[in-house]
């Protein structure tokens, strides 16, 4: 029963990563881009060893303490990423509506 | 039979590495199909060496050294994947240094502005 | 469109070879003759529970040598593409200002909490390389991704290359030291039976090899950050 539901968790994961690789190709500009890589990445790394915890019961902690890891690096990783690329002035896509990054620095007049 | 799945996905990263190697114009696209040869390289390597129903040969609580020798996987080829991890790490930073200077140079990412030692 | 034609016949024919190679493959059943002396060999005569790191650190132990020398000649290659680089001519003052942009808050608290919880995580990989998986390489790569992770939080932050290059250079020498000590006092170059084996599976037991942990380590570690040193933008 336990294997059942870990199995079934680790399956959700799987198909979680592969719509994050599936929308890392159609997504039109490169912000889009890595905002479905990470966020669907992190969730199918999370579902996938949650799916194990309930496998082995005894590697609870450990695999807690990963999923730990892995919630504070990805967000982070990826945002310094996007950070980056507005610096160096990656353009948006086309149906932009909003550039909220841009109506905060011109407000507060300068680099921040 | 889980061996075999795990060498048709090495094989198949080596394939899909060497396809974007040939194909790409854009050199930090180059690198990145590199850098899957060697991963596809590292996890074919290590498929090899599988023995059926062994575990990592490692000693420790759960498998004592007496019954070590017939249930532990072989430990030849990890060994060698382990140093070559780091090996293929700084190899791609070699590639970069040279990408930075080629851009340095002409001012494009593209390798189709390199014609100079075309005959 | 020929070259789209030969690299499809290149692709087809690598795909042949690749594919007779997963056909004719079987699974091992039992260990080859070498593995199977490895395997006993090393937690009798090393006294150390992982097979991996005593084959890498004892038996293998000159071609450990010889790839932190293709380290250092990596780092020595990186160190002469990008030392010599100029700021490139004609930057606005545009690019002027933005090279000294401060990261953002969110990098820089994760910085905070990050860093040493890697540092910790990568003394804990190399000191219990001979115990569990683990060992010396993966321990300096686990360091220069902190260094990493430090170098893009707080920009004005600067690591003393010589110092960085006196420590990676004294324990390259360590290294062969210890190799040519076990040449003089025991079996030969790199043999680990220079200090006493101990209990096997205590915390300081398997003769010298915690020690040779230690120092590729420490070699490795500098090594990696020295590189990555190197790619920041120069300021004149």
């Amino acid at each position: 029963m336990m294997e059942l539901i870990g199995s079934i968790l680790v399956l959700l994961g799987a198909i979680f990563h592969f719509s994050a690789g599936l929308g890392m190709l159609r997504m039109p500009d490169a912000y889009t881009r890595m905002q479905a890589g990470t966020k669907a990445s992190t969730l199918g790394n999370t579902l996938v060893l949650l799916g194990l915890a309930f496998y082995h019961p005894g590697w609870g902690l450990k695999l807690l303490i990963i999923v730990y890891f892995v919630l504070m690096t990805n967000p982070i990783s990826s945002h310094a990423l996007a950070r980056a690329a507005y610096g160096i002035r990656i353009p948006l896509a086309g149906k932009t509506g909003i550039d909220a990054l841009r109506d905060v620095r011109r407000k507060r007049g300068g680099r921040k | 039979m889980i061996s075999q799945i795990v060498l048709v996905t090495g094989l198949l990263l080596i394939l899909i590495g060497l396809w974007g190697l040939l194909s790409h114009r854009n050199i930090l696209r180059i690198i990145i199909s590199f850098s899957l040869i060697g991963t596809g390289t590292h996890i074919v390597t290590v498929a090899i060496g599988y023995v059926r129903n062994g575990t990592a040969p490692i000693i420790d609580r759960t498998l004592d050294v007496w019954g070590a020798v017939s249930r532990v996987v072989d430990p030849i080829p990890s060994a060698l994947v382990v140093t070559a991890i780091v090996i293929g790490m700084a190899v791609t930073a070699v590639m970069l240094a040279f990408a930075i200077r080629l851009y340095d140079s002409k001012k494009t990412l593209s390798i189709d502005a390199f014609t100079d030692s075309k005959w | 469109m020929i070259q789209r034609l030969c690299v499809a016949v290149a692709i087809a024919s690598f795909g042949l070879v690749f594919a007779s190679l997963a056909v004719g493959y079987t699974e091992q059943n039992s260990l080859r003759p070498l593995a199977e002396s490895y395997v006993r060999l090393v937690p009798h005569e090393l006294g150390a529970p992982n097979v991996i790191t005593g084959i890498l650190l004892t038996y293998r132990g000159f071609d450990t040598l010889g790839e932190v020398a293709v380290l250092f000649m990596v780092a020595a290659s990186v160190g002469l593409l990008l030392g010599a680089r100029r700021r490139p001519r004609g930057t606005s003052t545009r690019d002027r200002a933005s090279e000294s942009r401060a990261s953002s808050e969110i990098v820089r608290t994760g910085a905070d909490i990050l860093v040493p919880l890697i540092c910790i995580f990568a003394a804990y990989i190399i000191m219990n390389g001979h115990l569990s998986a683990g060992g010396g390489f993966q321990g300096g790569a686990v360091i220069a991704s902190g260094v990493l992770l430090t170098l893009l939080a707080f920009p004005q932050y600067q690591p003393n290359l010589e110092f960085l290059s006196i420590t990676e250079s004294l324990a390259g020498a360590l290294f062969v030291l210890v190799g040519i000590a076990g040449l003089v006092m025991a079996g030969g170059f790199l043999d680990n039976r220079i200090l006493p084996l101990g209990q096997f599976g205590a915390f300081f037991s398997a003769g010298a090899i915690p020690l040779l942990s230690v120092l590729l380590g420490v070699k490795v570690g500098c090594e990696l950050s020295v590189i990555l040193e190197r790619f920041r933008p120069k300021k004149s």
